[in-house]
């Protein structure tokens, strides 16, 4: 030790060695080995004050020679052994217990062992600290210069070596405990929070956080808000002594790393307890709620604790053990310049982020589901919303959606009634979240694409966008009514779309052109710029599936055929339903198509009035004669061929005393309305009629095929099908089908009569002839065969054949075709009735269509027939 | 049994649809705009493509009504069986009322069709009528190749040939050239 002393103090001062004398150098080594017995006693602990003042001549004297840095070196390395062979192992031998084991095991007996480990390194650490100011005040006896920063320096020197001993030393499971025991100390106080608010969750929650003692007092309901304050703020000023202890030997980032995720950890928990998979409440106000009380109270009283130590430390001028230069300047958030408030708020901030990502996910995980039950789920939605306007992570949105909708909407089990509800709902939903409609673009390409392929696609759109009653498609889905929120659809786009079509760009009126303006948003960075900006996108419901249909011609041309089946089925000239929806459609796709529809409906106010002007005047004609029936039993449609869709005629003979009041009839029109003449479809419209049996009467409303067939039993009661089909008109086939019904009801039997003239059919007159006893009304005329309209798709099939036709021709007289030359020159061409009006891509499916019958080949881009 | 107790709802049509004016009668005046000679030539295009005759075939080129390609194929049991001849058909203004403008694009042995395709029948010059159209000169000049008018030939040698139908035939396929697109 003396020659160290002794080398060092050369290296410092070798000039100042020639000059000491013999005495000097005498009085050097006494000083010297006396510090060295003093600082040993006084590190032991028994020193007295004898000793200190000792401790104190023997400083100075060494001072005097310009010595003071030996003794400072000394001193904190005598410091150093000291606490390596105290403070340090024993500190870590607290611990060894819990090295290789499951934390929870232990419960109270960890806490306590931080605790009591933490307390003593402090005690430890304390009375060093009181060595090392017994030195400081020794030195500052000798010189009164430059005090406080040699304090300061002393002390930072004590305590970097202190923590790095301590950190060399760091056994690897003691993060583990300081989390864990940060966990149970937050679950606990979540727990007492809880307990403030509701008693029932309290209990729960605090069975596995809390001792038997607490929750016996919980328990007992004495635990009022004051105590649960009082006992609210002992844990955290326990919470508070463990951080602060810990800060004072160096780990303030451990133990902040510790917090930090032990809260993290609970918001997670709490997230997802309180989102759960009920999506018709908002949860985003309580998870906010929640931070407040919870997490961020605790951190505002543990903040505040410590930072109270923090300014007592700087205030008073006697050291203190807290004023460890490094527990005051860890993170920024800690760091004594900024006031703890402003710590709180980044707090909060990054606590708030995490609940908003945590939820995000969570409701992004689920977005299938709740969608499906949108309407109500929109709470959900709204937090969606929010959490994503905070988080900005839309890309992983429309990511999760598109993968769920592939996995779970867009396969062949799925109706195209459910996909078409789900598209709607997800426009809805969507544009809520994002009203631009960048994110709803992306994720509603994947479902349009889908769709396109679905044969009854345009069918199930346009049954939803009329039917207000409705049933979409035959099949009454339980699960919300599509029908009812397109039809509502179509009456909330009326007033948007009134500014929208003739003037985008051109506002007449300045006013609107600069609110417009003032709502002007851009778009957001994910947006695709190819697929041109916000005002061209429109978040249009109908016109979103107009695109799914590829032309508002095709829908237009379904609704038409549509209501063409619904008007002829009308017995009453009640249409309101039907002029309303074709006036909000006239809105949406323009008068110029409607106008079929418009004449179709007018023919029907026409029939009305014609018909009464029929009846008028047959009142004042001739009584009737016996077998005669009066015209009041007939109402008429009265239709512009031209303008409805092909009518599907079915041969049919009707009876002779309707075919004469038929004929009648039309004569009284003829005489009205010369020369117009009525050509009668005689398979079409209702009839209603009333069956009266020997023991019975029956009502039915059928078709006019299915009333002729019965008529003819008035007369025989029993026909073979070769003779019905020949007295009825009807081929036999479609008679045999026909007559199901009856048989169906019990009115007919059916038996197996010989082969050259078919089944026989005979009236079941008694009800005790018959096993069936039904006597509901039905309406015949459900079966696909039945329809009097041609639908979509033979027309489409006719017009087909046109084309191919054409295709055919060209390709005889120029050998080989591209896709696009041949849908000009069939644009350009194919001009009459019907004219062509495809999509390339509809064409291109045709094709395909005919290159797999073998009518064409398809080589390099080009088509050409196939020799 | 049965009594009808109403009879409602069915459906007469008031209006037939107006037959489609014949596309063989022409119009009874003689100043006729380019207009209605477009809507003659859609209508015999139409009238074409559905009529589906078997051997003739012609159709507008791209943008241009009053310019037709027309195939043809060689009449079995003809010289000219399995042989096809692409031609070129142009309208004028004063259609139907002057007959088109036809010639052969594939080269034609043929004793009345020269070199460069031009063809001599009647009907496409002094015995035309507008009640021709697209489909009959068509038939006619198919029905022509089996038939030619050996008495007054564009083409002397394939007059000449005529009567050696083995030889011709040999002929015809030396020189046949199936058209391209």
């Amino acid at each position: 030790m003396e020659l160290l002393g002794s080398s060092s103090s050369s290296e410092c001062n070798l000039g100042i060695l020639e000059t000491l004398s013999d005495d000097a150098i005498e009085e050097i080594t006494e000083s010297y080995s006396g510090l060295f017995t003093t600082v040993e006693s006084l590190i032991a602990g028994d020193s007295s004050v004898v000793e200190e003042k000792e401790l104190v001549s023997h400083v100075s004297t060494l001072c005097k020679y310009g010595l003071a840095s030996l003794v400072r070196d000394h001193f904190l390395s005598s410091l150093q052994q000291a606490f390596d062979k105290g403070g340090a192992s024993t500190f870590w031998l607290h611990f060894d217990n819990f090295r290789h084991n499951q934390h929870s095991d232990y419960g109270e007996e960890i806490h306590q062992a931080l605790c009591g480990a933490l307390e003593e390194i402090s005690i430890e650490k304390q009375f060093l600290e009181k060595c090392l100011s017994t030195l400081v005040h020794a030195l500052h006896s000798f010189e009164e210069q430059s005090s406080d920063s040699e304090r300061v320096e002393l002390f930072s020197r004590f305590q970097s070596m202190l923590s790095s001993t301590l950190m060399t030393t760091l056994p690897h499971h003691f993060p583990e405990i300081l989390h864990w025991y940060f966990k149970e100390k937050l679950e606990e106080l979540s727990a007492i929070m809880n307990n403030e608010d509701d008693d029932d969750d309290a209990q729960q929650l605090e069975s596995d956080g809390m001792d038997l003692d607490d929750k016996l007092r919980s328990k007992n309901g004495e635990m009022d808000v004051d105590q649960g304050f009082s006992r609210h703020d002992d844990l955290v000023k326990n919470i508070g002594k463990v951080v602060r202890n810990l800060r004072s030997i160096g780990f303030t980032s451990m133990a902040e790393n510790a917090y930090a995720s032990a809260i993290f950890l609970l918001l997670k928990a709490k997230v997802h307890d309180l989102a759960g998979d009920d999506y018709r409440t908002s949860v985003l106000g309580s998870i906010k709620e929640w931070i407040q009380t919870v997490p961020l109270q605790f951190l505002n009283a543990l903040l505040s604790y410590l930072g109270d130590s923090v300014r007592y430390g700087t205030t008073t001028t006697t050291p203190s053990g807290l004023t460890s230069p490094l527990a005051s300047c860890p993170s920024p958030s800690f760091s004594k310049v900024v006031t703890p408030s402003e710590g709180i708020v980044r707090w909060k901030l990054r606590l708030e982020y995490f609940a908003y990502e945590t939820l995000q996910d969570l409701r992004i995980a689920k977005l299938f589901e709740i969608i499906v039950d949108y309407p109500e789920s929109s709470p959900a939605i709204e937090d969606l919303k929010q959490c994503l306007e905070y988080t900005g992570q839309h890309s992983k949105l429309v990511e999760s959606f598109i993968s769920s909708l592939k996995y779970r909407l867009l396969t062949a089990g799925a109706s195209t009634n459910d996909i078409l509800h789900q598209y709607v709902s997800t426009i809805k939903a969507l544009r809520a979240i994002d009203p631009a409609g960048v994110f709803l673009e992306a994720v509603g390409e994947p479902i349009r694409d889908y769709l396109r392929g679905r044969k009854d696609t345009i069918k199930c759109i346009v049954t939803m966008l009329t039917d207000g009653s409705g049933g979409g498609g035959g099949n009454a889905n339980g699960s919300g009514n599509p029908g009812d929120s397109l039809l509502e659809e179509l009456m909330r786009d009326e007033e948007s779309q009134e500014n929208v079509g003739f003037d985008d760009d051109f506002h007449t009126d300045d006013k609107q052109a600069w609110i417009n303006a003032s709502r002007w948003e851009p778009d957001p960075v994910e947006a695709d710029p190819l697929k041109g900006s916000l005002s061209q996108r429109k978040v249009d419901i109908l016109g979103m599936l107009v695109d799914i249909i590829g032309s508002k011609e095709q829908l237009v041309n379904e609704y038409r055929v549509m209501l063409a089946e619904k008007l002829l089925n009308k017995t009453d000239y009640d249409i309101d339903t039907e002029i309303r929806t074709v006036e909000l459609l006239k809105i949406h796709f323009g008068e110029a198509s409607m106008q079929r529809c418009e004449i179709m409906l007018n023919d029907l106010i026409d029939s009305k009035r014609v018909n009464t002007n029929i009846k008028k005047a047959s009142q004042t004609g001739t009584e009737l004669g016996e077998s005669e029936l009066s015209v009041d039993i007939l109402t008429s449609t009265i239709l512009s061929t031209n303008f409805w869709p092909p009518i599907q005629d079915e041969p049919l003979v009707l009876p002779g005393p309707i075919d004469k009041l038929l004929s009648d009839y039309a004569n009284r029109y003829h005489e009205i309305k010369t020369p117009r003449k009525l050509l009668w479809k005689k398979n079409l419209g209702t009839v209603k009629l009333e069956l009266q049996f020997e023991d019975r009467a029956m009502e039915f409303t059928v078709s006019p095929t299915h009333a002729a067939i019965i008529m003819q039993f008035q007369e025989k009661k029993s026909w073979n099908s070769v003779d019905l089909a020949a007295a009825t008109g009807i081929p036999i086939d479609v008679l045999n089908r026909r007559v199901n019904l009856w048989i169906s009801k019990g009115v007919l039997r059916e038996t197996r009569g010989r082969e050259s003239n078919g089944n026989m059919y005979t009236l079941v007159e008694s009800i005790s002839d018959s096993g069936k006893n039904e006597s509901e009304e039905l309406l015949g005329g459900d079966e696909e065969s039945e329809r009097s309209i041609a639908s979509v798709e033979d027309q489409l099939r006719k017009e087909m054949t046109i084309y191919e036709k054409f295709i055919m021709g060209m390709l005889t007289n120029f050998g080989s075709m591209a896709l696009e030359r041949i849908h000009n020159t069939l644009k350009m061409f194919c001009v009459a009735d019907p004219s062509y009006d495809k999509s390339l891509q509809q064409l291109q499916s045709f094709l395909s269509g005919l290159v797999s019958e073998e009518k064409l080949e398809f080589r390099d881009g080009m088509y050409l027939l196939k020799k | 049994m049965a009594a009808v107790n109403g009879y409602q709802g069915n459906t007469p049509a008031a209006d037939p649809p107006a037959s489609n004016g014949s596309k063989q009668s022409a119009p009874p005046t003689k100043t006729v705009d380019s207009q209605s000679v477009l809507k003659r030539l859609q209508s015999e295009l139409m009238g074409l493509m559905m009529g589906g005759d078997p051997g003739i075939s012609a159709f507008p080129e791209e943008d241009n009504i009053f310019c037709w390609k027309g195939t043809i194929t060689g009449s079995k049991d003809t010289v000219f069986e399995g042989t096809e001849y692409r031609l070129s058909l142009s309208f004028s203004n004063d259609y139907p009322f002057k007959p088109p403008k036809i010639k052969f694009q594939t080269t034609c042995f043929h004793p009345n069709v020269d070199l460069h395709g031009n063809i001599c029948l009647d009907i496409l010059q002094d015995k035309w009528s507008s009640a021709y159209d697209v489909r009959t000169i068509l038939l006619s000049i198919q029905s022509l190749l089996g038939e030619p008018n050996i008495s007054s030939p564009l083409n002397t040698q394939a007059a000449q040939l005529w009567s050696n139908q083995e030889e011709y035939r040999k002929m015809v396929e030396k020189l046949y050239k199936p058209p391209s697109a």
